[in-house]
């Protein structure tokens, strides 16, 4: 399964010191708590650290590891066994928490690291497009957050007006 | 033939798909998003691949190459 093959080659990552963590997002990450919907790429969350003696932070250490290994690069996606991936420092607090506080997944023994559906939900209301209301939206219909610990990171991370707007907009 | 449709076990029977797939396996869950990547990549390359064909022009309807006939 091709899907597995991404996870593999991410954990190997991990393994050789490319990256420290991750934490698979997305829809791909939504997909361990919620019927499966179709998506073009994986977005995996890293933590990314200055290379030494460098100030800046670059993602050219994963490219160059991932292109030595036969992938090639399509727009900002790298491509591994036919998925398009994404790898995204934490472009919010919000995201680099919920890359702090993601939880293990066993996939059939393979290891994999997982937003857990609190977080993704709160990182959808945050994000906001059609899609992300959609998805949180499946989180409220078949229960798979914790109402308590998500309030609380609508709370956290200011967004209790897009909460209110969006309880406002499908009648919650 | 007349058809009747009962509306609530057309939704009740959707909702239980729904719920049989959100309660699936993880591998299970995760080889239907393998299939639908590729359905949806390949619907993409389709779309890509009409928008920047070279495609021939049909001639106007009553077009003639031989306007002296």
């Amino acid at each position: 399964m091709k899907i597995l093959e991404v996870i593999h080659v991410v954990n190997q990552m991990v393994a050789d010191g490319v990256i420290e963590r991750y934490a698979i997002g997305g829809a791909v990450g939504a997909t361990f708590y919620l019927e499966p919907v179709s998506t073009l790429d994986v977005d995996i969350f890293i933590e990314l650290h200055a290379t030494p003696g460098s100030v800046l932070l670059t993602l050219d250490p994963i490219f160059s590891y991932l292109r030595d290994r036969g992938c090639t690069m399509q727009g900002e996606h790298i491509l591994i066994s036919g998925w398009p991936v994404q790898f995204i420092p934490p472009p919010t607090p919000l995201a680099a928490e919920a890359l702090a506080n993601a939880t293990e997944a066993d996939v059939n023994g393979l290891s994999a690291r997982v937003l857990t559906p609190e977080y993704l939900a709160a990182i959808a209301l945050q994000t906001g497009r059609a899609k992300d209301k959609a998805r949180l939206l499946q989180f409220m219909e078949v229960h798979a957050l914790d109402r308590t610990k998500f309030e609380e990171l609508v709370e956290c991370h200011r967004l209790v007006d897009q909460w209110r707007e969006f309880q406002r907009q499908f009648v919650l | 033939m007349k058809h009747n449709f009962d509306f609530e076990r057309i939704w009740e029977s959707k909702r239980a798909l729904r719920e049989r797939l959100t309660t699936a396996p993880i591998i299970e869950k995760l080889r239907m998003l393998d299939a639908l990547h590729e359905r949806a990549a390949a619907i993409r390359g389709a779309r890509f691949r009409e928008a920047t064909a070279v495609q021939e022009k049909p001639g106007g309807y009553g077009d003639r190459k031989d306007k002296t006939s």
